[in-house]
């Protein structure tokens, strides 16, 4: 009797299963959903959530599956949201279920540089394509063919940082460079320094912080100590809006430069007043994208109610771009690792502008290590408590 | 100097910060040889319920901290009776895990309550002597904000006031019959889970205070308590776990331990500069600084 019921729930299952394939595609979103920097994985949800709604308000994704009258199939792009918290523990919990889930066909994720790399050898093994919206470590990419990622590198980062402190802000002289001790933040600051070395900019102190803390009064008396004219904030917007803040009390007049880790509203809630005149780098801004962008921010604002970030535009990029790699490659007969492989196959083909996927963060298409290194970065402001494209740009 | 003399203020600071939440664990520890692991998470609802008051409720912050000591005073008796009590008797090993059942517990509830936003008091709705950029000047261009001063201020106060409670009155002194022998003073006619309550109350409102206090300095998150409730766990070994004036001083000990590790040696360590010392000295004085030496082991 209860091997009967048993056998009766797996069939059960396994029709559920088999129903729920069969006009459904799944791909994976990971991302910190929660923990210090939510803020992030809010963002993300909301644009790939939006595009993914485009795309089935439009019918979904065509396969090369025919019906009983010889039309072609269009198949629900569903997305499963996996929480990693932007901890590498996480992370590899998450990587593990998505890549041994035999539903999911693509991943997008991770954001935070070192849940990627933590991503990077399980997808690598399983064979399953993961694009960053996100992740700017050096590393992410290199030595698998599984990697990518839809927006610049930290060193092409960082060096754009030193150079524009060098070039554009030539009252500021002297530079303090104050890490978190991640591979984000730590890959940044190295990058950092070693452009820093080379045109000739003066680095006057250099401190790190950990994750958990959330005092760096220490840390910012030995840095006013060196009186620098910048501090480069090298880390993520939680722990950035609370040096900005503690700095300011501790009398620190410094202006500050963070990278695309700071760029999130969360940023001036929590630094305040402190945040005014703070510079920072993004790979993208509504600002400076086409008519396309604006159209998707606005859709974003109805939906949401709140103004789309830079992560959010990523991630509808890159739903976009998966979307579409899946669209031409889909074949119903395949195994689900050759259907991952042909997904792989597909981006990694995309390797010259003209075959670049655009979306509204511009052309999309990847070297030989699955990096994008078309996109320019943009510089914003923080003026009148709101970010703002800085005046002065750096695109040449 | 100037910068020798701030970085002494921000160990100062912080040690205040570690000594209030040190007393609720020593405390408690001296009367029931319980590590209270939940004692973090009090500190982090002290500053969630004075987040809470002022910003949705609109309670002036000089009313809504007393009130959050007072429920979190409340809330230490609950965890007392609730998850304690029942396994006085039962080994320590069962309250011990129970402790930790109750911190992750608590730690999860927090999350589910207020999300896991890290939060802060809207600068607007607090009195100004609160906020960062009033503050004393000191020789050399340091600034004091006159709250950081209150946090030092207070936690000598507070643990002035404690240490004559504990010595001068009735209450004090059934804590230090508890302490020495439970059994000997039920005789007496001292009724000790009431007296174990008014220690879990006590401790968890100078916990509040430090909550609020680092609400206020920091940020306020559902983590909050286990990262400072660590340290300050140290501090209370590092003074000898069961003696009040030695979590005073290990809690400024480990204050000026980061500061100092963090702004003269290497701030990649920071944290770790505070364990060193505490290592340092257990080896030296097992029983802490100025916990008395045993002749049986626990």
């Amino acid at each position: 009797m209860r091997n009967l019921l048993i056998g009766l729930l797996l069939l059960a299952l396994a029709f559920i299963w088999g129903c729920d394939a069969g006009n459904q595609v799944r791909v994976a979103v990971a991302g910190p959903f929660t923990g210090s920097n939510a803020a992030f994985g809010e963002m993300i949800k909301r644009g790939a959530t939006l595009k993914a709604k485009e795309i089935n308000d439009a019918g979904g994704i065509t396969t090369n599956e025919k019906d009983e009258a010889g039309e072609f199939i269009k198949k629900e792009l569903i997305l499963d949201f996996e929480n990693d918290t932007g901890k590498e523990k996480e992370a590899i919990a998450v990587a593990t279920r998505i890549s041994t889930n035999p539903r999911i066909l693509a991943v997008i994720g991770h954001f935070n540089s070192a849940c990627s790399l933590r991503g990077k050898t399980i997808y690598g093994r399983k064979g399953i394509v993961a694009l960053s919206p996100g992740s700017t470590n050096v590393k992410v990419c290199e030595g698998s063919d599984w990697m990518f990622r839809n927006l610049y590198r930290d060193d092409f980062q960082a060096a754009f940082i030193a150079k524009y402190i060098k070039n554009k802000l030539t009252d500021l002289t002297t530079v303090a460079v104050f890490y978190d001790n991640d591979a984000y933040g730590k890959g940044l600051a190295d990058a950092f320094l070693a452009e820093a070395e080379v045109i000739g900019l003066s680095v006057v102190a250099k401190e790190s912080y950990d994750r958990d803390n959330t005092d760096f009064k220490a840390q910012l008396t030995s840095i006013k100590a060196k009186n620098p004219d910048i501090i480069f904030i090298s880390g993520l917007y939680s722990q950035a809006g609370l040096i900005v803040k503690q700095a300011r009390e501790s009398g620190i007049t410094a202006r500050f430069f963070g990278a695309d880790g700071v760029d999130s509203p969360d940023f001036l809630e929590i630094a305040g007043d402190a945040a005014e005149g703070t510079l920072l780098t993004t790979p993208f801004t509504f600002g400076a994208g086409g008519d396309q962008a604006l159209k998707v921010a606005e859709a974003f604002k109805t939906e949401y109610g709140v103004d789309p970030d830079t992560w959010a535009a990523l991630s509808y990029d890159a739903v976009g771009m998966i979307a579409e790699a899946i669209e031409k490659t889909y074949k119903k007969e395949s195994s689900i690792e050759d259907k991952r492989k042909a997904i792989r196959d597909h981006l990694a083909d995309i390797d010259t502008p003209e075959e670049g996927y655009t979306g509204i963060t511009g052309l999309t298409y990847f070297d030989i290590n699955g990096d994008t290194v078309n996109k320019p970065a943009y510089v914003k402001i923080v003026k009148d408590g709101k970010f703002d494209t800085a005046e002065q740009q750096m695109l040449e | 100097m100037a910068q020798f003399l701030e970085q002494i203020m921000n160990g100062l600071v912080l040690g205040g910060i570690y000594a209030l939440i040190a007393v609720g664990y020593t405390m408690v520890y001296g009367i029931i040889q319980l590590i209270n692991f939940a004692h973090g998470e009090i500190f982090m609802f002290g500053a969630y319920f004075a987040f809470t008051l002022v910003t949705f409720l609109d309670i002036p912050f000089w009313i809504a901290l007393p009130m959050s000591m007072i429920l979190c005073a409340v809330l230490g008796m609950i965890i007392d009776v609730i998850a304690y009590r029942p396994l006085r008797d039962a080994s320590r090993l069962s309250a011990l895990i129970t402790a930790i059942g109750m911190s992750i517990g608590l730690q999860n509830l927090a999350q589910l309550i207020w999300k896991a936003d890290q939060r802060t008091i809207r600068s607007d709705l607090l009195p100004s002597f609160f906020l960062g950029e009033n503050a004393i000047n000191l020789p050399g261009g340091a600034a004091l904000p006159y709250r950081d001063l209150f946090i030092i201020v207070l936690a000598l106060v507070l643990m002035v006031g404690l240490n004559r409670l504990i010595h001068l009155t009735k209450v004090g002194k059934a804590m230090r019959a508890c302490a020495q022998n439970k059994v000997a003073s039920n005789l007496m006619g001292i009724n000790t889970n009431q007296v174990i309550l008014i220690t879990f109350a006590i401790g968890s409102a100078l916990g509040a205070v430090a909550g609020v206090m680092v609400g206020l300095r920091e940020v306020i998150e559902p983590m909050m308590g286990y990262y400072k409730g660590v340290a300050a766990f140290a501090a209370a070994v590092l003074g000898g776990i069961g003696n009040i004036t030695g979590a005073m001083l290990g809690g400024i000990l480990i204050g000026l331990a980061e500061a100092l590790g963090a702004g003269y040696i290497d701030s990649s360590y920071r944290v770790a500069f505070a364990y060193i010392i505490m290592i340092a000295v257990i080896l030296v004085r097992p029983s802490g600084l100025l916990g008395k030496s045993t002749g049986t082991r626990a």
